[in-house]
Order: structure tokens, then C-alpha cells, then sequence
């Protein structure tokens, strides 16, 4: 298996399952857990299931929810969609993460001095 | 019984919360099942796609385990855990519970006694009934005419035309309206009970059947053909006969004719309305002869039915009042004469007669409207100190919240936590309202025997318990939803949660709310009393202390008119023999009773159109009346034996009368007509105006008349207490005559309670509601300074210690709570004179927009809540800075 995957960062990936939906529109829960998988390249190491909790957690929150339909194989399947309220949290979210990951960035690059 | 809670619950949890769960676990079955077949597609054997499957998903036991526990909102298995955290937690703080409690309690508790009384009067159908829903009232309603007086009971040919004809109803029942006294002659002794007339499908049409005998069949009354029978009331069977287990077919004596005991109702069953609950019932043919009023059935002007219909299957009220509006204008084509613009109206049966609803509706309503105002005060009060407890709770929420507890999850706990209090508060207010009902229907005058039943019956335990609710919610969401939002970083810090603005301004809100509508009950309140010392010192014009009054009629026995005289002669010369008696005489009703006779008349020198006349209330009053009641004579003299005899047509006026027919004139010896213009009145005196009709009148014309008819009220003038009398009256009327009995003998005193009666009901419930609503005011308003006082301690310690003054302290926290009432006094007192105007017609010699009444309403509430403010104001004065600083 070689060198280990990096996980997914604690509290991260509510935001990765918001954004998907928002990017995508309407997916059941494998759809999320295939493009967060293809999109990193299969670089990060995704316990499917956590995908589930977040999308309850979104639920609770009313940012996302879910109805009933078919999937692409014609099985029943649950889809979720961003709401509204889903939206606004997400800018939030995304402004926050730039200004961290900004500040992140900026640490990171700080020359040895002297 | 604890097996079956837990099978019964199962059961529940399999149906709500089972469906939800194996849908979610068929969702991430579904998913590991793409997975292998992802992996098998890549070539993986089908148990190793498997494992893999199950890697890549991880642990699917805990997902699903929050996902049952993050669900619902309102699974019934968290509710009972809230339920019961939230007993524990009120039982801790018996204090504050309690105090929740009876506040709640006494709001709830006064609209539900209100609110027995609605039911009891207007929607409970009558008991003992069979299905009660179908029943219908029918009332004649004239066009032209407006108000209550549209509404008359019908006459007998009218009932029998609707009887006949009908297709809406299976059966169409009448009786009469009143219960009618009767004299019953036992063993040669009269005594006064009461019968109702009723047509002879009654019993069978609303079903109901005898506990001894058997019911009136349609045969037994048949107007060619009266049958002297009677059905005996359970109450009258066993209270007056002993119950007699062979009663039926035995004789009994009624107005001098002998009548036939065929049967005894059942227990329950008293009547179809609210009205003295009948000895006996008799078929309504046998009324013409023992009233002794023939022609009562045949008359088409004599309307005195109470009628009621059973809906056919399929029948509405709209499709039957239809159908009744057709035979009613067929009637009116037929006799033009009598029936010219009538139509009908159909009500639902119940205690109330219809047309009399909307009055009664519109007093308890006016009633329930201020009692509603009341529960507002307490729950302004519950939510005050709920929101004082959250505060103190913060720390307990911060700590749920940080262990993850969802906002919505301690919201629900909080919420859970009112409804409890206000249950309870709504199971207390039942007993509150059973002890208060009837305490209430002890008011009713003696002189008013209505039956009335005021049972806590499902409508009225409904009413309570969703006002319970709905105050729960409303007390408890705006603590529920401040007290939750916490930020457990700073409250677990132990920073100082310092009062935020906002939280101070929401309480200031409230109690400026709680002030205004405290004004608004106060001053009503304020009102009713004052209009009731008003009524109570209204002067009758006739002396209510020394007087003896009760009702005779030597009619109901079948005395002719000069049998009658013999008796009333005898009957007076015996009662001014009694010792402490002064004088007697009668008269035909009295004053401010029930009963009223109007005329027109003119002076005999003019001849105006008939409407010109000037409309007098008539009263017939015999020799020495004036003196006896203690009316003043202004002038000329009353009535005495002499013209009594002659029969002269003497008239006393009161000086109302004498001023509007002869101004400037003296109205002695001078002559009266009436419309029919033959027979000439000469007035030989003059008597003062007093009450007639009610006690808030405007002065009436009233000219006294000297023939008099056989039912008559004896009154009788004593020297001192006239209460022994209440005894020695009957005795007398039977020494002289043995078959006659006398009825409602009571003081003067005591008939005045008919009608200061309404005057009393208000005065009393709304001032019950105003010291209840000032109590509570106060009570709020002196914890919610308190409370903000303690925690502006440190504050106030910071203040003095840099040089205020403890005066300056005083006024600091004086000048909060003043600003709240001053605004709260300045909308209520706005609110209140916009309200009051709908109490005008209940008022007696005030007027519901009174200054004085203002002002003392605003000194008052003033006063009290300067108190409330002083209170803790002082207590903040006295705080010692280091103290203060040190704390914490």
C-alpha cells in the first residue's frame, strides 16, 4: 500500500460535502463520497461513512436536505440538496477556510532569519 | 400494566421511528453495495470486494447509531426523558415552582370558571337527553321589529301547523316556557309547586322514558279531549311523596282538578332549559282549563310556546330552516292578521334559548376577555422569572452545549420544562374553577330558582388544558430561546455574564406590557365597582328595610273575582293584626321586578293621534300602598278604601308624569284619558318618581291605577325587622283559607338582590380580576427590579465606591422601574378608555371614560409600583462597596 493517505482534517469535511452539493446540485450520498474521491485524486484517505454524519449534521442544520428519487441505475435512492440557508453557510465557511488556509500559507512560508 | 406500556411503545417506535431507521440503514446498505461492485469491477473476488467495501465505509454501526439519536425532534421516548429531568429540576426549586404555579393557576383558573359557565349556559345540550345533537329550537322572528323583542315563542296553532307539516323533523315538541305555579291541595292544605305544559310526543320525540309508569303518549294530549294525567319530577317524588314505589295511578289535587299520577321521570332529565326545574309535568291540553284561560291554544295571538324539532336523518339546520321559512310564510298568506311579517329562526339546542345567546355570550365573553387579560399579567410573570432562572441556568446550559448538545435540544428541555409548569398550573386551575363556580352560582338571586347545573365536564377540562397549552408556549419560548443561547467559551470562563443590553431591554418590554394591561383591568375594574356602590346607593324611591313582600294568586284556585276580594280583605285584616306590622296593601307586580304594563294616555282636553300619547308604566295598587312601601306623597292624597269600593276612576301620578303631561299646572283634580277614550281618570295625587324598570333609568312616567287584579304581591310595612314575617305570611294566607298558598315570601332586602343582580356579577368578577391583576403586577414587577438589582450589585458597589451617593443609588434603580411604569401607565390608561366604552351599558351613574376614576387608577398604580421599585431599590442603596467588590 506504500505511503500512508493523508485523513480528512477535523471539521473540514462538512464544508467539502456542502460545497459538492452546491457545485453539482442534487447527489445521494456515494455520488458525494465518488466526487470527493475523484476530485482528490485518491489522495485522501475518506471513511464513507463519516460522509453519512455529515450530511445528518447538515440536516439538523437545515443547510442541506433530502428527498426521496431514482439513481442512475434506477434504485431508490435518498438526494441531497443544499438549501438556502446551505448557500450563506457555505460563503461563510469558504471565507473562513481562505483566511485560514491564508494564514496558514503565510506561516508556512516564513524564511529562517539570521 | 408495565408490560403492556413497554409492547404499546414498541409497537409506536416500530411504526414512527422504525420506518425512519431502515430506510437510513437500507441507504448505507445500498452504498456498500455500489462499493463491491465498484471493487468487483476492478477485478476483485466478490469476498474481498466486500471487505474492501466495508474498510472504505468504515464503522456503519456508530453512523447509525447518531442517526438515530439526532433525529426527531418529538420522538416520544426523549420527550418522557425531558419530561422527566424536567420534574426533577422544578422539584428542586419548589420555590419558584410554586410561585409559577399559582400565578398560572389563577389566570387559567378564572377563565375557566368563566368558561363553565359558558358551557353550562350555551353549549352543554341538555341532560338526560337522547342524542341531544339533533335537537333544534324554533323561534318566530317578526322582520320589522329589532333586537330581542323580533323573537317570540310560538302559538299553539302555529306549533301543530309545523308539527303537521314538517319534513326536516321526526317529531316537533312544545312546551311551555315557564314552569307555571300551581296550588296542590294535600289533605285539605295548599301548596304552591311548579308544572310544566308540554305536548305529548315530548317524552318520546327527545327520548326520554320514566323511571316508574310510563311517559305521555301524542293521545294523552289531544285539545278535544284533555286528559287530566301527570308525570312527577324524581325530585318531587322522593322529596315531597317519599318516594312512594306505588304512586302511579293515584289522584293528586292541582288547582282544584284531580289529576292521575301516570309515571315519575327519570333522574336526570329536568327540563329542556335553563328555568325552575318543574314539579310535574301535565299535557299542554289540560293548561286552558287549569290556568283558567280558555282560548289559549285556539289564539293566534297567545305566544307561549318553546318549541324544538329532531332533525330527520339527512336534514341540516339550513335545509330545515328552509323548509320552516315556506310553512311560516304560508301561515303569514293564510292569517295576514296575525302572522303578518313573521318568519323563524332555528337555533341549536341548548340551556340558553336561542335568541338569548347572543346576550349571554356577549357578557361572558366581555367577562372571559378581562380574565384573558389576567392570564396575560401571569404569564408576563411566569416568563419574568423563568427568564431570571435561565439566567442562573447558564451555566448548566453552556456545559449541555459543550458536551453537544444541539441548541435545539436544550430549546425542547426548556420547552418541555414550561409546558410541565403550565399542566400543572392548568390541573390546579380546574379545582380553582370548580371551588369558584360555585361559589358564583350562590349569587344568583333566590328570588331567580333557576336550575342550573355547572358540571367540570370534557368541554370545560378541554378548554383548561389548551389554555394550559397555549400559555406554556407562550410564557416559555421567549426564556426558552434567550436562555439557550449561551456561548459556553465565555460563560465557562467565569467571565462576568454581565446583563447584555438586550436581555434588560426585553424584560423592560415586558413589564411595560405587564403595567399597561394591568391598567387596563385595573380601571375597568375600578368601574364596575364604583358602578356598583353607585347601584347599591341608588335610592328605589321605596323603603327597602322595613318591608315584607309575597305573591299570591286566589286565580290559580278558581275564585271568581269577589271570592278573590273576600279573601284578600280577610287575608289583610288578618296580616295588620300580626304583631310589629304597621299596614298592608298590594299591588299587581312590583317595581323593578320582571314584569311591566305599559299604556298611553292624554290630557282629556286634547285628542293627539295615538302615537302622541305620552307612554306611562301602569301599576294597580290598593288602598294605603304609598304609605306602605314609603313612598313620598307630594301632593293631594292615595288611594283609600272609600274609592276602592266606589270604584271611582281615581289615579295617583308620579310628579314625572305630573311634569310632562301638565307643566306649569296643578295636577290635582286635573283629567286623564286613555287611547280607547271613553273612561276619564282624575289624578288625586302626586307620589315621587323612583325606580321602575331598572335601577340606571332615566326618570319614567308612572300613573297608579286602583283596580287590581286577582294575583297580586301582599306587601307589608313593619316596624322593625320584617324577616320574622317570612313565616308568619304563609300561615296566615292559610288560616284564612286553607287551599291557598303564598309564594316567594321574602324582605324588601332580599328582592333587591333581582336587580342589582347583573351590577353585582361585575362588580364582584372584575374585581376580583383587578386586585388579582395589581397582586400579580406587583409581584412581577418587584421580582424583576429585585433581580436586576442583584445583578447590578458589583456595579453599584463600583459606583459608590467612586462616590455616589446612596440617594443617588436610590434613584438610579427607582428611575428604571419608573420609566417602565410611567410608559406602560400612559398606553394602558389609552388602551382602557378605548375599552371601557363596551362596559357603558353595565354602568350605573358613572361614566366609563370617569376622570376621577383615571386619576385614581394612576395615583394607585403609581403608589404600588413605586413600592414594588423601593423595595429592592433600598436594599441596592445599602450595599457596601467592598462588599460588593469582593464578590465573586
Amino acid at each position: 500500500m506504500g505511503e500512508k493517505k493523508p485523513e480528512v482534517l477535523q471539521g473540514t469535511l462538512d464544508l467539502m460535502v456542502l460545497k459538492t452539493l452546491h457545485a453539482l446540485g442534487p447527489l445521494h450520498g456515494f455520488g458525494i463520497a465518488r466526487r470527493i474521491e475523484q476530485l482528490s485524486e485518491n489522495l485522501l484517505e475518506l471513511n464513507e461513512g463519516t460522509v453519512y454524519t455529515s450530511l445528518l449534521r447538515l440536516q439538523q442544520q437545515g443547510w442541506i436536505k433530502s428527498s426521496w428519487g431514482a439513481s442512475e441505475n434506477n434504485r431508490k435512492a435518498r438526494f441531497y440538496s443544499i438549501t438556502r440557508q446551505g448557500l450563506k453557510q457555505l460563503e461563510r465557511e469558504t471565507e473562513n477556510w481562505e483566511r485560514f488556509a491564508g494564514i496558514v500559507g503565510r506561516v508556512l512560508r516564513l524564511e529562517r532569519q539570521g | 400494566m408495565r408490560k403492556t406500556l413497554i409492547l404499546f411503545s414498541r409497537i409506536r417506535a416500530w411504526f414512527t421511528e422504525g420506518r425512519a431507521n431502515r430506510e437510513f440503514d437500507d441507504e448505507l446498505e445500498e452504498h456498500i453495495r455500489l462499493l463491491t461492485e465498484r471493487f468487483m469491477s476492478r477485478g476483485m473476488a466478490a469476498m474481498d470486494a466486500a471487505d474492501a467495501a466495508r474498510r472504505q465505509f468504515g464503522n456503519s454501526a456508530l453512523v447509525q447509531q447518531r442517526q438515530r439519536e439526532a433525529r426527531t425532534f418529538l420522538s416520544p421516548a426523549e420527550l418522557w426523558r425531558d419530561a422527566c429531568f424536567g420534574a426533577r429540576m422544578l422539584r428542586k426549586h419548589p420555590g419558584s415552582t410554586a410561585a409559577v404555579v399559582v400565578a398560572l393557576a389563577l389566570g387559567i383558573g378564572t377563565n375557566a370558571c368563566v368558561f363553565t359557565f359558558v358551557n353550562a349556559l350555551l353549549l352543554r345540550p341538555p341532560v338526560g337527553v337522547k342524542s341531544p345533537g339533533e335537537l333544534r329550537e324554533i323561534w318566530q322572528r317578526n322582520r320589522s321589529a329589532s333586537g330581542m323583542s323580533r323573537y317570540t315563542p310560538l302559538t299553539y296553532p302555529d306549533y301543530a301547523y309545523f308539527r303537521d307539516r314538517t319534513k326536516s323533523f321526526t317529531g316537533v315538541i312544545a312546551y311551555d316556557g315557564d314552569p307555571e305555579p300551581v296550588l296542590w291541595s294535600r289533605s285539605g292544605r295548599g301548596e304552591v309547586v311548579h308544572g310544566q305544559f308540554v305536548s305529548g310526543n315530548l317524552f318520546s320525540v327527545i327520548g326520554v322514558g320514566t323511571a316508574l309508569g310510563r311517559p305521555f303518549y301524542p293521545d294523552d294530549d289531544q285539545p278535544s279531549s284533555p286528559r287530566p294525567l301527570v308525570i312527577l319530577s324524581n325530585t318531587f317524588w322522593r322529596q315531597r311523596l317519599n318516594a312512594d314505589p306505588n304512586v302511579v295511578g293515584k289522584p293528586i289535587t292541582l288547582n282544584g282538578t284531580s289529576f292521575i299520577v301516570l309515571g315519575v321521570a327519570p333522574p336526570r332529565f329536568t327540563g329542556l332549559e335553563v328555568a325552575m326545574a318543574p314539579d310535574f309535568w301535565a299535557p299542554l291540553s289540560m293548561s286552558e282549563q287549569m290556568l283558567h284561560d280558555p282560548g289559549r291554544l285556539t289564539s293566534r295571538f297567545s305566544h307561549f310556546l318553546s318549541v324544538e324539532g329532531r332533525l330527520a336523518p339527512g336534514q341540516t339546520t339550513r335545509s330545515a330552516q328552509a323548509e320552516t321559512r315556506v310553512l311560516a310564510s304560508d301561515l303569514e298568506k293564510s292569517y295576514p292578521e296575525s302572522n303578518k311579517g313573521e318568519d323563524d329562526q332555528i337555533y341549536s339546542a341548548a340551556p340558553v334559548p336561542g335568541p338569548y345567546r347572543e346576550y349571554v355570550a356577549a357578557f361572558t365573553g366581555l367577562l372571559m376577555a378581562v380574565f384573558a387579560l389576567v392570564l396575560v399579567i401571569a404569564c408576563v410573570n411566569a416568563a419574568g422569572l423563568l427568564m431570571v432562572k435561565a439566567t442562573g441556568r447558564a451555566r448548566e446550559m453552556a456545559i449541555r452545549s459543550a458536551l453537544g448538545a444541539a441548541r435545539g435540544r436544550l430549546i425542547r428541555q426548556m420547552t418541555v420544562e414550561s409546558l410541565l409548569l403550565s399542566l400543572l398550573a392548568g390541573l390546579v386551575s380546574v379545582a380553582f374553577a370548580w371551588w369558584t363556580s360555585r361559589l358564583l352560582l350562590n349569587l344568583v338571586p333566590a328570588n331567580l330558582p333557576i336550575s342550573l347545573e355547572i358540571p367540570i365536564d370534557w368541554r370545560v377540562l378541554a378548554f383548561t388544558f389548551v389554555v394550559a397549552l397555549i400559555t406554556g408556549v407562550t410564557f416559555g419560548t421567549t426564556p426558552a430561546l434567550r436562555g439557550t443561547r449561551v456561548d459556553p467559551v465565555h460563560v465557562l470562563k467565569n467571565e462576568n455574564h454581565a446583563d447584555g443590553f438586550n436581555k434588560s431591554r426585553m424584560r423592560a418590554v415586558l413589564m411595560t406590557g405587564e403595567v399597561a394591561v394591568c391598567t387596563v383591568v385595573l380601571f375597568g375594574a375600578a368601574l364596575c365597582v364604583r358602578s356598583l356602590l353607585n347601584a347599591n346607593s341608588i335610592d328605589p324611591g321605596f323603603d327597602i328595610d322595613h318591608v315584607a313582600i309575597a305573591d299570591l294568586d286566589p286565580g290559580s284556585l278558581g275564585y271568581s273575582e269577589k271570592k278573590a276580594d273576600a279573601f284578600y280583605r280577610a287575608f289583610s285584616a288578618r296580616v295588620q293584626s300580626l304583631p310589629g306590622v304597621v299596614s298592608a296593601s298590594y299591588v299587581n307586580h312590583l317595581p323593578l321586578d320582571a314584569s311591566r304594563e305599559e299604556g298611553g294616555i292624554e290630557k282629556a282636553s286634547e285628542s293627539k293621534s295615538e302615537d302622541d300619547f305620552l307612554h306611562v308604566d301602569v301599576f294597580r295598587v290598593a288602598p294605603d300602598y304609598f304609605n306602605t312601601m314609603g313612598i313620598p306623597i307630594l301632593k293631594g292624597r292615595e288611594f283609600s278604601q272609600s274609592d276602592a269600593d266606589r270604584r271611582t276612576s281615581a289615579v295617583v301620578v308620579n310628579d314625572t308624569l305630573a311634569r310632562k303631561l301638565f307643566p306649569g299646572e296643578d295636577p290635582l283634580g286635573q283629567l286623564i284619558k286613555m287611547p280607547d277614550g271613553k273612561a276619564l281618570f282624575q289624578v288625586i295625587g302626586v307620589v315621587k318618581t323612583g325606580k321602575y324598570r331598572t335601577l340606571g333609568e332615566e326618570p319614567v312616567a308612572v300613573m297608579y291605577r286602583n283596580e287590581i287584579p286577582s294575583s297580586r304581591v301582599i306587601v307589608v310595612r313593619t316596624l322593625g325587622d320584617p324577616r320574622p314575617l317570612l313565616e308568619s305570611l304563609p300561615r296566615a294566607a292559610q288560616q284564612v283559607d286553607p287551599n291557598m298558598a303564598v309564594t316567594g315570601a321574602q324582605t324588601m332586602r332580599q328582592f333587591m338582590s333581582f336587580p342589582l343582580f347583573s351590577a353585582r356579577v361585575t362588580g364582584l368578577l372584575l374585581g376580583a380580576a383587578g386586585v388579582l391583576a395589581l397582586i400579580l403586577t406587583w409581584i412581577g414587577l418587584f421580582g424583576v427590579v429585585s433581580f436586576a438589582v442583584s445583578q447590578r450589585t458589583r456595579e453599584i458597589g463600583v459606583r459608590m465606591a467612586l462616590g455616589a451617593r446612596r440617594s443617588d443609588v436610590l434613584r438610579l434603580v427607582m428611575r428604571q422601574g419608573l420609566l417602565v411604569t410611567g410608559i406602560g401607565l400612559v398606553v394602558g390608561i389609552g388602551c382602557a378608555l378605548a375599552a371601557s366604552r363596551l362596559l357603558s351599558s353595565l354602568l350605573y351613574g358613572i361614566r366609563p371614560d370617569d376622570p376621577e376614576t383615571i386619576a385614581a387608577v394612576v395615583v394607585g398604580l403609581t403608589a404600588a409600583t413605586m413600592l414594588a421599585c423601593y423595595i429592592p431599590a433600598r436594599r441596592a442603596a445599602r450595599v457596601e462597596p467592598t462588599t460588593a467588590l469582593r464578590y465573586e
